[in-house]
């Protein structure tokens, strides 16, 4: 396996957009399916900026689908067209067969967004009843308060919450109409450990009743603990799309660092090996210089090295973050020679 | 909510909802909300409350017309006109028309454009909540607001001073005014959308008090500098001033209280809704460059 093979449950997500928008836009008048958001080739350009490029995505009925990407990738633009706030330059968007920006649509969605802050003379319980008010149905103000965690604060002014308060008074109003897909952007960025694990049970809880799903995040251990379906994106571009599983065979999920008497191209050619580069600052010319191995089975390419007797030493193994992991995943498709250079 | 009626929802009601392809999730403790009419109330509630709790707003919007009053209005009152009307009673009539030109700029501009500098008002946009019943609790929880301003005012003039009030002449001019809300709540959302969040206050301050002065209601118009004077029948708040003194005083009183009037009260209508329709067309474009805009 190399770099290039990247798991996909569809065909080619990276591949021509024009083609797949020409395939989707006839076939949304015919036959309906049971797909919550169909996008077809959704592309956003900013000046020369290109933030969402050629993106299709469709996600059936209770799905709990993470959007995963480095900053900047173009989660939020993605979440934001998706919400019908933003018009993508090209492709097209059906949110339950129907046109985002439809009230029939918007009555069915609920989103926490980032930056959007409720009126700050108003209280916490105010500011739900509000929101519960804008929608056909809606949930009781207890019943929001209590999964949002936020019973204690009812009665505070929106303007005295801390970060993560203001957080979960964010996911509160995304609740409050019951909706049956929700859009979760970075929802947990501002909470701590305990929060989050309160926050995931709820949105489990969600995803119990037959609620469809769609978060955004940028941490692979999120994504892997919650969503049944990782799209990873970078860039604007779907660069891998399938369950935590394939996605983390995927990604090298480690860095490992070593002195061997194996050459690169030997150690590249071990199975789960990712990819081999030398390390910053290393020689070509060194007989033995460090290297940088990303694998997703570290112990297994250990064993397979004290095995063989090869030296082993100045051994590290860590985490790859996921800035790396992209880099390789989207470098690899471009320029196998040069990742890093590629993917900047 | 009963079992009973949830099961409705859930089958029969949510399935004839729609054209859509697949049916609600909803919860079961999930509630039928009341429709339109609920989001305009729960709107209008969360405005007055909102409104109520800032300081600045109550005390300078709602307070400051009723403190001018007393300190500029009082001592005037008990010296009448020749064709009857009290003096206090005219002043009670600028005072007001100067608050409600306050209330519009900053209930509609400086509020407005607080709420869309935070987010919300974007955040409002994905959801179903009709984007009228926005703008129709603003207006109204203003009419309540100037409703407080009258009130007030009307309260020092009669009861510290004393001053007699025509009934039917109170009634024409409390119309006017709470005519005037309305018709001056474009201008505010058009300087709402058409500055940044933080100039729109900076400007608000800026324009409403030249405002007062050149529409004549801190002191008669034939006391300003004529230059200034000549600027004034250009201006939709002066015609309002001039609506205003003539629903209190007959015209006789007006001239007399140095308001020189000019044009006929149909002129005057036809500005003050020339503004309104100005402004609002004015309004409506920045709502739509704001749309457009996010939507980039």
């Amino acid at each position: 396996m190399t770099t290039t093979s990247v798991p996909s449950r569809r065909e080619t997500p990276t591949t021509t957009a024009s083609a797949t928008t020409a395939a989707a836009t006839p076939a949304e008048g015919s036959a309906p399916t049971p797909a919550v958001i169909q996008a077809a080739g959704l592309t956003k350009r900013y000046g020369d900026l290109v933030a969402v490029d050629s993106l299709s995505l469709t996600i059936g009925e209770g799905d709990i689908v993470a959007i995963l990407g480095p900053n900047g990738a173009g989660k939020s633009t993605t979440i934001e067209m998706l919400l019908g706030l933003r018009t993508p330059t090209h492709g097209s968007i059906r949110v339950f067969g129907a046109d985002p920006n439809a009230k029939a649509t918007r009555a069915r969605v609920g989103a926490m967004l980032q930056e959007s802050h409720a009126p700050e003379t108003l209280t916490v319980a105010e500011a739900v009843d509000l929101v519960r008010h804008y929608y056909p149905y809606a949930l009781g103000v207890e019943d929001i308060l209590r999964r949002a965690d936020l019973l204690e604060k009812r009665d505070n002014r929106v303007g005295q919450l801390s970060g993560g308060q203001q957080q979960r008074l964010n996911f509160a109003l995304a609740i409050a109409g019951d909706p049956d897909l929700l859009f979760l952007d970075e929802p947990t960025a501002a909470l701590d450990v305990a929060a989050r694990h309160l926050f995931w049970e709820q949105v489990r809880g969600l995803a119990a009743q037959g609620k469809t799903i769609l978060f955004s995040t940028h941490n692979l251990a999120e994504a892997d603990a919650l969503a049944d379906r990782v799209v990873v994106i970078n860039h604007g571009r779907v660069v891998a799309d399938g369950t935590p599983a394939e996605i983390k065979a995927t990604v090298a999920a480690r860095t490992v660092r070593l002195v061997t008497d194996l050459n690169a191209a030997a150690l590249a050619a071990l199975p789960g090996v990712r990819h081999v580069e030398l390390a910053a600052g290393e020689s070509r010319e060194d007989a033995h210089p460090m290297l940088v191995i990303q694998t997703s089975t570290p112990e297994a390419l250990l064993a397979r090295l004290f095995g063989a007797g090869h030296r082993v030493e100045e051994l590290t193994v860590s985490d790859t973050d996921l800035e790396t992991a992209f880099i390789h995943l989207v470098g690899a498709a471009a320029d196998p020679s040069d990742p890093t250079e590629s993917a900047s | 909510m009963s079992t009973a009626s949830q099961t409705a929802y859930l089958t029969g009601e949510a399935a004839a909802d729609r054209g859509d392809l697949t049916s609600r999730r909803l919860s079961p403790e999930a509630a039928r909300m009341p429709g339109a009419l609920g989001t305009l109330a729960a709107q209008l509630r969360a405005e007055l409350r909102s409104s109520a709790r800032v300081p600045e707003y109550v005390v300078g919007v709602v307070a400051v017309p009723i403190i001018l009053y007393t300190m500029f209005g009082l001592p005037n009152a008990g010296e009448v006109l020749p064709g009857g009307t009290d003096v206090g009673a005219m002043m009670f009539a600028s005072m007001s028309a100067y608050g409600v030109v306050s209330l519009a700029i900053f209930t509609f501009g400086v509020g407005v454009a607080e709420e869309r500098g935070k987010g919300w008002l974007r955040r409002m946009r994905a959801t179903p909540m009709p984007f009228w019943a926005y703008f129709v609790a603003k207006v109204v929880g203003s009419l309540a607001f100037c409703a407080l301003i009258l009130l007030g005012t009307w309260a020092v003039a009669a009861f510290a001073g004393k001053v007699p009030f025509d009934g039917l002449r109170l009634a024409q001019t409390v119309g006017v005014l709470m005519a005037g809300t309305v018709a001056f709540s474009t201008m505010g959302f058009a300087l709402a959308y058409w500055f940044r969040p933080k100039a729109a206050s900076a400007i608000g301050n800026l324009v409403f008090l030249p405002l007062s002065f050149l529409s004549g209601f801190f002191f008669p118009l034939d006391q300003l500098p004529e230059v200034l004077a000549k600027v004034a029948p250009y201006l939709p708040t002066y015609h309002f001033g001039q609506l205003v003194w003539g629903a209190i005083a007959p015209a006789q009183d007006v001239l007399a209280f140095g308001a020189h009037p000019e044009g006929s009260t149909w002129l005057h209508i036809v500005w003050v809704l020339a503004g309104f329709v100005g402004f609002g067309m004015l309004a409506r474009a920045g709502y739509q460059r704001e749309l457009s805009r996010a939507a980039q």
